[in-house]
């Protein structure tokens, strides 16, 4: 066995194609996991219990089953009730789905440490509720909370390869087709380690970066 | 400076990956008796009735694993302890040392006969695909597939059928690796894939399983050769093999091959009809 660079230089197109769609991947996931965590958050404070109750269950059933599974329900299972979606969506849906019901909780917490006075204060300026929370409380709660949010889009990141599951042919999936065609997993499985440790010490700096100029806000 | 050192990381990792590597060659005859002595040997198979097959208990039976185990029985070996492998993870396992052997119809071609050393031809099938009732695209060969811009096949991962749509000009993202056979005709049935194809023993097992009668199996594919597998060893492993083959042979003589193999529907007479030289050669 030995290091062929002429091989990695072969098959580094190949690669980058696959690279591409775990970035899609990954960031069409981060984008549903903030939305459906912020969703899952506000229902569990409704004051309609059973909406809050409902869909609190829900939360603890996707945290309870691992992603693997879900990805496979998806995309095997819920065609036999008609709904047929392609790989990549089906992907990105298990991702948003169970990434969502983490960043649920991030928001959760961020919400609760807005100090009990921002409530009054909106209550006693007249605000309306929906107001109250896209002026005076969302506007607090989500800077402290995006290292915690970053910290799960990066984990996000790292579990795309279970896609290759369903067929969607990402980073992992590209490489072990290549492995197949050549005998060869030296040079593709570490280009994949590489690859993902550049893009995520990337994403660190970048995520940092956010944080500074974002994550303090005056009080 | 810390880019540098990451990839110095890399790099040392890569070299003691190499040396780790060139130190495990194995004698030649000492194989043998390793395997007698540990009382098995492990072999590599990928749960595709009727070549190979798992059943719930975990008993393995199928075509390939039963010829192996009546030899390497005759040879002195007790038993075979078979591990599930995807087709393209075979051949790099067994350079790996994770089995000793690979029999699951992993079919003679000459990329993989340069990367292992094959015993004679044990099991022959030509190639099928599966498409919905009436076969709607029309298919009847993997360049129709090639053609027609919109039409995807499954095939298995590393196997002969996704390097056969490769050949005929499927581009790579309309060829999806399937995972199993039941997630293969689940694509079909679904729509997810057009056509997903298998040898032809292999796809008839499944149809039959299934029973759903909107499936069609097109068999055999046009233009496709008839292909044969063989008991795939290490690349040093060659005395192994070569007792391998004079079992074999004396098997195929006395007819017991047949008895264990036409079973399962393969013909004895087309694996004795050619040798691992002739599909070794075969372009």
């Amino acid at each position: 066995m030995d290091w062929d660079w002429n091989f990695v230089w072969e098959i580094m197109p190949t690669l980058i194609q696959g690279v591409k769609i775990t970035i899609l991947a990954t960031i069409l996931g981060s984008i549903l996991a903030a939305i459906v965590g912020l969703a899952i958050a506000l229902a569990r404070r409704s004051e309609n219990r059973i909406v809050a109750r409902s869909i609190g269950w829900f939360a603890e059933f996707i945290r309870g089953t691992p992603l693997l599974v879900q990805l496979y329900f998806i995309f095997y299972v819920l065609p036999d009730i008609g709904i047929l979606l392609p790989p990549l969506v089906a992907g990105v849906i298990g991702l948003g789905l169970h990434y969502g019901t983490y960043t649920a909780e991030v928001y959760r917490a961020g919400i609760d440490n807005v100090p009990r006075g921002q409530w009054e204060a909106a209550k006693a300026c007249n605000l309306n509720g929906r107001h109250t929370w896209t002026h005076i409380i969302l506007p607090q709660a989500i800077p402290p909370m995006i290292p915690a949010l970053a910290n799960y889009f990066i984990a996000m990141f790292k579990e795309t390869p279970l896609l290759s599951a369903i067929t969607v042919l990402e980073l992992m999936n590209q490489a072990k087709s290549v492995a197949n065609t050549y005998y060869r997993y030296i040079e593709p499985m570490t280009l994949v380690g590489v690859f993902f440790l550049v893009i995520s010490l990337c994403s660190v700096v970048l995520l940092r970066w956010l944080e500074h100029r974002y994550g303090r806000i005056e009080r | 400076m810390k880019k540098l050192g990451i990839l110095a990381g890399v790099a040392g990792l890569a070299v003691s990956t190499m040396l780790l590597a060139s130190g495990a060659r194995s004698a030649d005859d000492a194989k043998l008796e390793q395997l007698k002595q540990q009382g098995f040997a492990r072999v590599a198979i990928a749960n595709e009735p009727p070549y190979t097959a798992v059943a719930a208990d975990g008993k393995v039976s199928g075509a390939a694993p039963d010829v192996a185990r009546e030899i390497f029985k005759r040879l002195g070996v007790n038993d075979i302890v078979a591990s599930i492998s995807e087709y393209g993870a075979m051949i790099p396992g067994l350079q790996a040392g994770r089995f000793d052997v690979v029999t699951a119809g992993l079919f003679m071609k000459p990329e993989r006969c340069a990367a292992v050393a094959y015993s004679e031809p044990v099991l022959c099938d030509a190639e099928a695909m599966l498409v919905k009732k009436g076969n709607p695209k029309g298919f009847k060969s993997y360049e129709d597939i090639a053609k027609d811009s919109s039409a995807t096949i499954g095939a298995p991962g590393g196997g002969t059928e996704e390097k056969l749509a490769l050949n005929a000009g499927v581009p790579r993202d309309r060829v999806i690796v399937v995972p199993d056979g039941q997630s293969g005709l689940k694509m079909v049935q679904d729509g997810r894939i057009d056509a997903y194809s298998l040898p032809v023993l292999s796809i008839n097992d499944l149809v039959k399983k299934a029973n759903d009668p909107n499936l069609e199996v097109i068999a055999p594919v046009q233009g496709a050769p008839v292909y044969c597998d063989g008991a795939a060893f290490k690349k040093g492993d060659e005395a192994l093999r070569d007792a391998y083959d004079v079992e074999l042979a004396k098997l195929k003589k006395s007819g017991e091959f047949a008895k264990i193999i036409e079973p399962y529907g393969f013909s004895a007479k087309a694996a004795m009809s050619t040798t691992r030289e002739k599909l070794c050669a075969a372009k």
